[in-house]
């Protein structure tokens, strides 16, 4: 290895680095807002980091990991991503009377495992960094251990989550059985060379998918998701949602582009029903869900379901476009998630999750702000114009129909007629009238740190829909360099 | 002067925004001198300009405010077209509508609605306005409409009774039949000769049309729907009766200065399309002379006092049908003018009485208040006769010149006008006689001020002298030929004059000194049933309700349950169905997720093997 790889490593190797450092400081002693501090350093040191390697040419730093504008794109997302959980978790946590540093020590190791995950180049490293991330989640999600759901929501996706890691390495092995090699450069090049499909590698590569699938929660593997959404605490649900789908997306995405998957027709079809699947099975199963949490978690199975189409895209169309479609699709809705689960946070304890509808009647009328906010994001997710999700959409219906996926784009439309009713269900709820008996909630806990994320969050969201333009052609200089 | 004809129509317009915007601040004294005050000042620039023009050598004057819409080939500017026509017609809006908003001044005081009344009275003045003024077909158009919507805001303005807003309604639905009629007119004349500036499409289809080919027939018979329905005719006529749910002013406005007469404006403005196409001018002096003996039928059925004179106004209008059907242009305007005098001075003579008469409308239940209200008693003596078109009355020259011009054209439509002529006397002197004379059945309340006598007054004198005015019309429209060269005419224009005399004495038999009984006239069952059939205005409100509302009913109450809803209403359930069959799956159950992954994996690995 020599110092170029080091370099190029150095946001893991900090975000590595930063987990040890607290570790020690909590065996010295504990101190929540040191130990925070240190965590949100160390991200934003990783971010300078992907700042300061930003470079056209890729870098293979070992056979397991390769650093390109690619990977530094999504490093960087992602790492942006962990500090608005960190944020928001800071507020959630802080007026726990038990033991809450070690939130840190795992939220920086799942992340590591979500950084190895879009770098990586390898098989291995594709499963090390899915276990890391998978495992460190099992012990967020049961954080509040206090709460019944929390505890039984890290044992269902502890179970569930090792039935997909095992169906992950099948696949990998099946694929190594035929092609004798782990890398996906190499595996795309031994497809290359040979004529017919087979039978083994497809295998292989749809279990893959299902083991994938889970982790995206896309149907029929969808099952967990409200569960764990419901069980974990909230700003955990909003890691869930977005790093750990994020990462695994912009993996499946690359692992296709590399291993030349893209070719096999019967990869499309499979995927092509998965996501027809989950746009109509999320949005019908989220229509008259009273629980929010619940709801966003089967909103967000339609919303993988979406993306899905502007991926399946790229059996007809150019990557670079596919790239910047899902690119695009997956920033606003980062943006989006984290500020709708944001809200949530905001709203919760780690004592009483504020995921009843009922919760919400009247906001408008107690908290016009946080209302307001929490409607932006709503008909973000809608794909209403004037936000980012709309802009968002348009890529997924741009790329479907260059593609002429017109059966994906039927079950899309449906699937946002359907999701504006549940959407604006919750802001109509919002805006009703509320009687006083509902005035239970006690002293309001100040919540700075977060309320400042969703402020910039909106920000970002309307900036995003309003003038597109600049982040659309960042990432069209990214997604030109994938070639 | 005549640069400023543009203030005309915006004084008005601006007296209404005044009103509408600031209505409920201003105090009470000043809201007369905005609403009447704004029309004043217009009917003195009428008048000033007026003089101009009729001084000069009357050239049509054209002024062009601004462009209102440019699009392609189409250019409707904000332009008003000066002529003798329009000349008159500003005369009498701006003249009769003045009296009227003054007369208002005192009659509405104690209503709550002031301001709020004398902003529609605005806006429908406006709108007439404009309407006389428009150069081109649209912006015609628009001043139509806005009379539309000022007649449905007035009809309507004691909007708490529901029977008002159902009149309001009335008029304003049966009105847009011909409004639609209308507009298909304007669309066909713009598509056939790319212009909708009326003297240019004059010019064109002139050059363009052969007479009596199917296009102008068409375009003819479409502005013809139209105006029948303004103006309240055959078969469009059965709303202007009900059109009485409104104060009474408006009741004068609407039929002497504005709505009823735009209707016989449209068909004289654009009278070089019907000269084109004689069948369907024809056709207009059948539905003038039908409807002016229809509603003069219906009138001397009714007991209603303002009914009375409703069902006279469609008959009036019926004469002037019959003079533009018979290419009587000029007399049909000045008849027009006449009747704008002397009807508004019947309807502020009612109003009078009603007000002053214990808000009662039955004539039976008046009687004798020829010596209690001396001022509503000769104004209704001078309305009545000018109606009735007894010599030396405005309505007298104008009748006559109608009525020999029908006689020239047909002898048939003719006898139908003299006919008319009859009935007419016979129920203005019944009313008269009924209301006036006689036996005083109760006291009255009180007596008109200033404000109310002084236009009655006013008018009393334009209705008696009103047929001196000449107006010169032969620059607009061309002259009737053959006038002199007829023998019986004579004898034609003592008929005509004889005709009205025998309708008084019928009615003076009848009602003033009884030496017929309408008791035992009653009495006979045919001609009971006949009443009741003129009563209920020959039952035109019992057919269109059996041909159009009672079908219209049939089918909502059908589709009470719409059907096209059912496919909204399908969706949902079927979106609902799905929605339990997936919940069902979302056990909650680990070894069921888990089973769930095995099998979801084994199919798609099938399907991938499969495809």
């Amino acid at each position: 290895m020599n110092i170029d790889q080091l370099i190029a490593l150095a946001p893991i190797m900090i975000i590595a680095g930063s987990a040890v450092i607290i570790m020690l400081i909590i065996a010295i002693r504990r101190n929540f807002i040191l130990v925070n501090g240190v965590a949100v350093c160390g991200i934003l040191l990783a971010l300078l980091a992907v700042n300061f390697i930003w470079q056209e040419n890729p870098v293979q730093a070992t056979a397991l990991i390769r650093i390109d504008v690619y990977a530094l794109f999504y490093t960087a997302l992602l790492l942006l991503t962990g500090l608005s959980v960190a944020g928001l978790c800071y507020d959630y946590f802080k007026e726990r009377k038990e033991e809450n540093e070690e939130l840190s020590v795992l939220l920086l190791t799942a992340l590591l495992g979500a950084l190895v995950l879009v770098s990586s180049s390898h098989f291995a490293s594709f499963f090390i960094g899915l276990e890391m991330l998978s495992i460190s989640l099992f012990v967020l999600i049961g954080y509040t251990i206090n709460r019944q759901n929390s505890m039984e929501a890290a044992i269902k996706y502890l179970i569930l989550s090792g039935v997909s890691s095992a169906f992950i390495l099948f696949g990998m092995a099946l694929i190594y059985a035929q092609c004798g090699v782990l890398d996906f450069d190499g595996i795309g090049r031994y497809l290359m060379n040979q004529k017919d499909m087979n039978a083994l590698v497809l295998s292989g590569v749809i279990l893959i998918i299902a083991g994938v699938g889970f982790k995206l929660s896309l149907v029929p593997f969808h099952l967990w998701t409200p569960d764990v959404y419901e069980g974990a605490p909230a700003p955990i649900t909003a890691f869930i949602a977005t790093v750990s789908k994020g990462a695994v997306f912009a993996l499946l995405l690359r692992y296709f582009i590399s291993a030349g998957n893209y070719s096999y027709s019967p990869l499309l079809t499979v995927l092509s029903i998965i996501a027809v699947l989950s746009i109509l099975a999320g949005n019908l199963l989220a229509l008259l869900q009273n629980n929010v949490k619940r709801l966003l978690a089967y909103s967000s199975i339609a919303h993988m379901g979406y993306v899905l189409v502007a991926f399946i895209a790229g059996g007809r169309i150019a990557p670079a476009l596919v790239v910047e479609a899902v690119t695009f699709y997956l920033i606003t809705y980062f943006i989006t998630t984290i500020g709708a689960f944001g809200v949530i946070s905001l709203l919760s304890t780690p004592q009483m999750e504020a995921d009843d509808l009922s919760f919400y009647r009247g906001l408008f009328w107690r908290q016009p702000w946080l209302a307001t906010i929490f409607t932006l994001m709503l008909i973000s997710l809608a794909g209403i114009p004037l936000t980012a999700g709309f802009i968002g959409k348009f890529y997924i219906f741009a790329s479907g129909a260059d593609a002429s996926l017109w059966g994906l784009l039927l079950a899309v439309i449906i699937g946002s007629g359907l999701g504006l009713y549940y959407y604006l269900r919750i802001v109509v709820v919002m805006s009703m009238s509320v009687e006083e008996t509902a005035s239970k909630t006690g002293e309001p806990v100040q919540k700075k740190i977060a309320t400042t994320i969703l402020a910039v969050l909106t920000l970002l969201l309307l900036w995003f829909g309003l003038y597109p333009g600049h982040l659309m052609n960042f990432i069209v200089s990214i997604a030109a360099t994938l070639e | 002067m005549i640069e400023l004809l543009g203030w005309v129509p915006l004084l008005p317009f601006l007296g209404f925004l005044i009103l509408v915007l600031a209505g409920d601040w201003l105090s009470k004294p000043l809201t007369p001198w905005i609403g009447a005050g704004s029309v004043g000042v217009s009917a003195l620039l009428t008048a000033l300009i007026g003089a101009e023009f009729l001084n000069g050598a009357m050239p049509p004057y054209r002024l062009v405010l601004g462009s209102w819409m440019t699009v392609d080939n189409l250019s409707v500017p904000f332009g008003f077209y000066l002529d003798a026509l329009s000349m008159t017609m500003l005369f009498v809006v701006t003249g009769v509508g003045f009296l009227i908003h003054v007369y208002s001044a005192e009659f509405m005081e104690s209503d709550p609605g002031y301001a709020r009344f004398f902003a529609y009275m605005n806006l429908f003045v406006s709108a007439m306005l404009v309407l006389v003024l428009a150069d081109n077909l649209v912006l015609l158009y628009l001043g139509w409409e806005g009379v539309g919507l000022g007649s449905y805001l007035l009809i309507g303005f004691w909007y708490e009774d529901p029977n008002n807003g159902y009149a309001a309604r009335k008029a304003f639905v049966m009105t847009r039949v011909g409004d639609t009629s209308m507009a298909i007119g304007l669309f066909l004349l713009f598509t056939q000769l790319h212009t909708l500036d009326i003297q240019s499409v004059t010019i064109q289809a002139a050059s363009q049309w052969t007479p009596g080919t199917v296009l102008p027939v068409a375009a003819a018979a479409l502005l013809l729907g139209g105006a029948v329905g303004k103006s309240a005719q055959l078969p469009l006529q059965s709303w202007l009766p009900d059109a009485m749910a409104g104060p009474t002013p408006v009741s004068a406005l609407i039929h002497a200065a504005t709505m009823v007469t735009a209707g016989v404006y449209l068909i004289a403005r654009t009278h070089a399309l019907f000269m084109l196409a004689p069948s369907v001018q024809f056709i207009v002096a059948v539905v003038g002379a039908v409807t002016l003996l229809m509603a003069g039928c219906s009138a001397l059925a009714q007991t209603d006092i303002k009914r009375i004179l409703a069902y006279s106004t469609i008959s009036q209008i019926g004469y002037m049908f019959l003079a533009l059907g018979v290419g009587a242009w000029s007399a049909a305007i000045f008849h027009l003018l006449t009747h704008a005098f002397f009807k508004a001075l019947l309807f502020l003579a009612a109003g009078v009485v009603i007000l002053c008469f214990h808000h009662e409308h039955n004539i039976f239940k008046m009687g004798g208040l020829r010596k209690s209200m001396p001022v509503a008693f000769w104004s209704f003596m001078i309305g009545s006769a000018a109606l009735a078109g007894l010599p030396f009355t405005s309505g007298y020259y104008s009748k006559h010149e109608i009525l020999l011009a029908a006689f020239q054209s047909s002898p048939v439509l003719w006898t139908a006008g003299c006919l008319g002529a009859l009935i007419t006397g016979l129920y203005s002197f019944r009313l008269v006689f009924v209301a006036f004379f006689g036996s005083q059945h109760s006291v009255i309340e009180k007596s008109p001020g200033w404000r109310m006598s002084a236009p009655l007054l006013l008018l009393c004198i334009l209705a008696l002298l009103g047929g001196m005015l000449r107006i010169p019309l032969a620059s607009v429209f061309p002259v009737l030929t053959a006038e002199e060269n007829l023998h019986d005419f004579n004898a034609v224009s003592a008929i005509t004059v004889a005709a009205p005399f025998i309708g008084v004495l019928v009615a003076g038999l009848f009602y003033l000194t009884g030496t017929f009984s309408p008791q035992r006239l009653e009495s006979l069952v045919w001609i009971k049933q006949l009443q009741r059939f003129f009563f209920s205005g020959w039952g035109m409100d019992a057919f269109y309700n059996m041909l159009l509302v009672q079908p219209f009913k049939t089918i909502a109450r059908l589709n009470k349950n719409d059907i096209v809803d059912s496919i909204y209403s399908g969706v949902a359930f079927l979106s609902l169905t799905f929605h339990r069959l997936f919940s069902s799956l979302q056990t909650g159950r680990v070894r069921w997720y888990a089973s769930s992954m095995v099998f979801g994996a084994v199919v798609i690995i099938a399907i991938g093997w499969l495809s």
